[in-house]
């Protein structure tokens, strides 16, 4: 097992390598520059500019140096906001991601697995109508939408909860809702087909054919191998839910990651567009492993092909 | 509980906001219903304790800095402007008036101003504020290491700041110095009428050569080291969430200073903003969604409009044919029905232009630009007229036009305007007409290199002079993208930087404004307005016209 996870690990970092040098190719090769200013910068002031950063300098020993400090964890300066470095940014805006990520990944478990369940064990029956229905209208609606209804139900209408901010538990309610809303439903209807294919297979008439009873064949027999397909989507969906989203974060103005992330492509601030993603991939990269070693842990019959 | 409070006392105050307000739409009120809405329990709220010092202001970008001797970025005035003082500042009235100077004199010869500091200046964190510190501050703006955006703000003006810029002078030859702790004089290189203007705007404000040179550009990131000179002090900082300001004790004017509390919060989503203002959760938004702004002041739910001197207006590149011919761009001005942008697509209070010279300078109780020529414009497109420059062109009812190509950056109020434009060049002009958007970089990149027809432009002026203008259309002016060119107006501009008698700058001003105006040399749309929300119970809080926000006055009842 250790000898595949070091396998992984080096095939992660050939894929990292890759991914910086092709972000690093494509963010310079847009036009305009960090320091494109409708007050219309003389070209002195850009030259000073860009002596201060190394942006007068080949683009392959851009590349180089920015390698180099990496190796150091130095993600470098912001170009764009005077004196804040991008380890800053994602030292600062990342635990607020993950704080709410991490409440979300919750909500989402303890809803969408029991959901799931309940609406394969009543399959074809009112519940898992009403639950099916809910969660179709969960997928197909986008996360913006749903969050500008709550706000303008519970925040603006009946003025229960904030608007936005992230300072009580209340707060965490809507943001909550709004951005897990996709992921419940979504593994709610996987978690549903899924046992119910489960469900079907032989092993299960086994199973109660020896007299156990429902919740054990449930719980003990089905479950495990239901989960498999649930594991594989949660992987990116961790990642997902816990690097933030941008479109969440600003609806409900939470000082989050997501931020940098679209900004500083507009912005073109550079370090940052870097930055960011390698975090970003890193923290993937991580989970995606991290739901191969659970694979196994669920289902001895998964081998590592090391 | 607390939170009750606090909408009581909101509703109380709004309660009466609303009765005074009545009062000052339609005279002849009903007394007895005045008195029955005044003993409503509402009134005993109000008198039972004053209200908290304290509000919520929202902004919708982050800067991309809040160090004063660095950033050009507007989103950052708020905090600047309420955290530090220059020599000079502005009042309610949106004049320029004294600041950390008391007083000051100019030589005859109008290139020595000698400025005289207030006594007991001090700094945020009750050190002095000597006239060295103002002289550390400009040279900071002037060593290349700072990335100083407004560098050009001081090179253009002092005499030996270029040099000094350069690594060719020293700060012997720079003409800023101090005389003694109370006394600073700065000399310039030629005459400049509008000096004390130019002087107004942050890049002159002081910072503090300790704090900065122990912790580098990071001293304007964090509330600690964040030392002004201003009517508030930073005491909370977080990058994209929020600035949190208090008073500051060591200001020179303190005593006037009532708010205690003043928390920036930045709110990117405008409808998110709206909302959060709305209910009641913040006091104050810095912009209104244009869909909902009719609506919002039909209410009377405390739409502010304060006139910005700046002009949203469109280029044309007057390098390329068939633009390079005035009457071509005569055609395209004439053939655009400004009202009808402002009411029915923008949605603001805007004065429609027909230069690009944004009226608000005043001289001698004037403005300048009062009684100047509408140039043959009009608020609404006049066809006709539009139609007969095309065939005086050369393409009589568009034949022969090649497509217009117009294009902007991706923004939705941009996007609706251009349509709309695009709509009124076909109909009234007969012509072929592509639009494209791009992200601003890219956009902007196009723009500069040339490479566009008809494009989206603004200008906001940096400081309440017509010399923040007329460099726009000056040949080979880092900010003149129309690249329109004309000896006569180059002159003009040249003459008025250096004239001393504001009166005489006034009337070279108005004369260039013609010919850069005759020619057509923009596209004007509207003269800018700056609108933004702020609860009635708040009061004494005044606009300039750069947009500034000023916060030095405001009381909370």
């Amino acid at each position: 097992m250790l000898k595949f996870i070091a396998k992984r690990i080096g095939t992660m970092l050939v894929a990292m390598f890759m991914i910086i040098l092709l972000t690093f190719t494509l963010m310079h090769a847009i036009p305009g520059g960090p320091f494109t200013n409708p007050k219309g910068m003389s070209e002195e002031v850009l030259a000073a500019m860009e002596a201060k950063y190394g942006l007068d300098q080949p683009m392959p020993v851009q590349f180089v140096n920015y390698l180099g400090n990496l190796l150091h964890g130095d993600l470098g300066p912001s170009y764009k906001y005077t004196g804040k470095t991008v380890n800053d940014f994602i030292a600062t805006g990342a635990p607020v991601s993950a704080k709410l990520g991490l409440v979300t990944l919750i909500f989402v478990l303890l809803t969408s697995i029991p959901m799931g369940i309940l609406a394969a064990l009543k399959n074809n029956r009112w519940q898992d109508m009403l639950l099916m229905a809910v969660a179709t209208i969960g997928v197909t609606i986008p996360s913006f939408v749903i969050a500008s209804v709550l706000i303008y139900a519970f925040a603006f209408k009946l003025n229960v909860l904030p608007t936005f901010g992230l300072d009580s538990w209340k707060s965490y309610i809507l943001p909550v809702v709004a951005m897990g809303g996709y992921s419940v439903s979504y593994l709610a209807r996987l978690m549903r087909s899924s046992l119910l294919e489960v469900m079907g297979q032989d092993y299960i008439r086994t199973a109660r054919a020896k007299g156990l009873t429902e919740f054990a064949v449930v719980t003990k027999h089905a479950l495990r191998n239901a989960m498999i397909p649930v594991i594989t989507v949660l992987g990116p969906t961790v990642a997902g839910l816990l690097t933030g989203s941008f479109v969440i974060e600003k609806i409900f103005a939470i000082p989050g990651i997501g931020y940098y992330f679209v900004n500083s492509v507009t912005q073109r601030d550079y370090t940052t567009i870097m930055g960011v993603t390698v975090f970003f991939a890193a923290f993937l990269m991580a989970m995606v492993l991290l739901v191969d070693v659970f694979y196994c842990l669920i289902d001895p019959r998964i081998q590592f092909d090391a | 509980m607390k939170k009750k409070a606090f909408s009581a006392v909101l509703a109380g105050a709004m309660a009466v906001s609303l009765l005074s307000a009545c009062g000052g739409n339609s005279q002849p009120q009903n007394i007895a219903d005045v008195s029955s809405a005044a003993s409503e329990p509402a009134s005993t709220v109000t008198s039972a304790e004053p209200a908290a010092q304290e509000m919520t202001f929202v902004l919708n970008n982050i800067p991309d800095g809040l160090d004063p001797t660095v950033t050009n970025n507007s989103f950052a005035q708020y905090v600047i402007l309420n955290c530090f003082e220059g020599l000079v500042t502005y009042d309610s009235t949106g004049a320029v008036v004294a600041g950390c100077a008391e007083t000051w004199d100019i030589s005859d010869d109008g290139l020595t101003y000698t400025f005289h500091l207030r006594d007991g200046l001090k700094w945020s964190d009750g050190t002095d504020l000597t006239a060295e510190d103002f002289v550390y501050s400009i040279q900071h703006v002037l060593t290349p290491a700072t990335g100083a955006q407004y560098v050009s703000m001081v090179t253009d003006y002092i005499k030996g700041a270029q040099e000094f810029y350069d690594g060719t002078g020293t700060a012997e030859d720079l003409g800023v110095k101090a005389i003694d702790a109370k006394t600073l004089e700065i000399t310039l290189k030629q005459p400049t009428s509008y000096f004390i203007d130019v002087l107004s705007m942050w890049v002159y404000d002081p910072i503090q050569k300790a704090t900065v040179e122990a912790n580098g550009d990071a001293w304007s990131t964090k509330a600690e080291t964040y030392v002004g000179n201003g009517p508030f002090k930073v005491t909370g900082m977080s990058m994209n969430e929020n600035v949190i300001l208090e008073k500051n004790e060591n200001y020179w004017n303190a005593d006037s200073v009532t708010l205690d509390k003043l928390t920036f919060r930045y709110v990117l989503d405008q409808a998110t903003a709206l909302t959060a203002y709305e209910s009641g959760e913040v006091d104050g938004v810095i912009s209104i969604p244009s869909s909902d702004y009719a609506r919002l002041k039909a209410d009377k739910a405390g739409v502010q409009t304060s006139p910005s001197y700046g002009t949203v207006y469109y280029n044309i590149n007057c390098s390329v044919a068939p633009f390079d011919d005035p009457l071509v761009r005569k055609a395209l001005c004439l053939a655009i029905d400004r009202q009808s942008i402002i009411d029915n697509v923008v949605q603001v209070d805007a004065q429609p232009a027909y230069s690009f010279l944004a009226p608000g300078y005043i001289v001698d109780g004037k403005d300048i630009t009062e009684g100047r020529s509408d140039y043959g414009l009009s608020a609404t497109a006049d066809v006709e007229a539009a139609q007969a420059a095309l065939a005086e062109a050369g393409y009589p009812n568009g034949e022969g036009f090649p497509t217009l190509h117009l294009s902007y950056y991706d923004n939705d109020t941009v996007k609706k305007v251009v349509e709309a434009m695009a709509e009124m060049f076909k109909n009234n002009l007969n012509i072929n007409v592509e639009v494209s958007s791009a992200d601003w970089g890219i956009f902007y990149d196009s723009v500069v290199k040339g490479d566009y027809e008809v494009c989206a432009m603004g200008w906001s002026a940096d400081y309440v002079n017509p010399m923040s203008f007329l460099p726009l259309f000056k040949t080979g002016d880092s900010t003149n993208n129309a690249f329109y060119s004309n000896a006569d107006y180059d002159a003009l501009v040249e003459q008025v930087m250096t004239e001393s008698d504001p009166a005489k700058a006034a009337e070279l001003t108005m004369q260039a404004d013609a010919i850069a105006s005759e020619d057509y040399a923009c596209l004007p749309l509207y003269y800018k307005s700056n609108s933004y929300l702020m609860h009635d119970n708040i009061s004494g809080y005044f606009m300039n016209a750069s947009g500034g926000l000023f916060f030095k006055d405001v009381k909370v009842s």
